[in-house]
């Protein structure tokens, strides 16, 4: 009986140490090298002038919900900053061909509908305002 | 089916952790005749919400009767769906440890317990749902296959 007391806390100590590292990883803002660009016809939706959030959720997505609304609020406190919101399990040709591994993950598009940013997981306020920021820098590379 | 059904999702969090408790108490007593009775009704525990939602299952009318009451309206609803696919995955799990367990093949019993165990676990202490992760994963694999 102790024995198996033993193997029980163990195997949920290694749950709780994998779902410590997976939770790290949720929301972080990386900045892809990829050449992809994003017009408005694929997303279906117009893109915004200075920046835009294409959030890839799924209906089965317990998340996606409360992302949508974070950064609809953060899109409406910014002038050309837009949110599309695609379902990934009907967009899967998009899904595949961006990487989409889980939901909600949301690109940020700068204003030629590149992707500036990329967050994979449901992001705090602070890594969207980061992510935003990695639009900006963006266009301050080209423009100067 | 299209319709999406609100739940309160402590009520769903409260679900796991009788899940997770009577998953240990099943894993402690082993495949034994105890521990198989403990697993048929987790078993039929599953059943409900895994056909309706979360909302039918005796876990959650336990929470709304005696719970909620004292901890007040939420403050957030999330969609039903999500739990119900993940408490397929958990009845499925389940009810292979037990006709694993039943069969005399132990193996099966302690192996997909502890898989029960481990996700009732994630989604009780942490409110991790493991079954939204997996269900994308699911359809690239099956549209790539098509």
């Amino acid at each position: 009986m102790l024995e198996r007391v033993a193997i029980l806390v163990g195997l949920l100590a290694v749950a709780s140490a994998a779902y410590w590292w997976w939770q790290r990883r949720q929301g972080r803002v990386r900045t892809p090298q990829d050449a992809h660009v994003l017009t408005a016809q694929t997303l279906g939706e117009p893109r915004g002038g200075h920046a835009t959030f294409v959030q890839f959720s799924t209906p089965m997505c317990a998340k996606c919900p409360g992302t949508a609304r974070l950064l609809r609020q953060v899109a409406a406190e910014h002038r050309g900053v837009s949110h599309v919101e695609i379902d990934a399990s009907v967009r899967l040709d998009l899904a595949r061909e961006l990487g989409i591994l889980r939901t909600p993950t949301t690109l940020v598009l700068d204003g030629n509908g590149a992707i500036a940013a990329r967050m994979d997981g449901p992001p705090t306020p602070v890594q969207v305002r980061e992510a935003l920021d990695a639009v900006k820098r963006r266009a301050t590379d080209y423009s100067i | 089916m299209t319709e999406d059904v609100q739940i309160d999702p402590r009520g769903y969090r409260f679900g796991a952790a009788v899940t997770l408790a009577l998953a240990i108490v099943a894993m402690l007593l082993g495949p034994t005749t105890a521990g198989l009775i403990v697993m048929a009704v987790l078993v039929a525990l599953f059943v409900p919400a895994a056909l309706v939602g979360p909302q039918a299952s005796l876990q959650g009318a336990i929470f709304k009767r005696l719970i909620r009451p004292r901890i007040g309206a939420p403050t957030e609803t999330e969609s039903s769906r999500p739990p119900r696919f993940a408490q397929q995955m958990g009845l499925a799990m389940a009810a292979a440890a037990l006709v694993l367990g039943l069969v005399g093949l132990d193996w099966g019993f302690w192996v997909f317990g502890a898989m029960v165990t481990v996700a009732s676990f994630l989604n009780a202490v942490f409110g991790f749902c493991l079954g939204c992760e997996i269900y994308l994963l699911l359809k690239r694999a099956g549209a790539r296959a098509a």
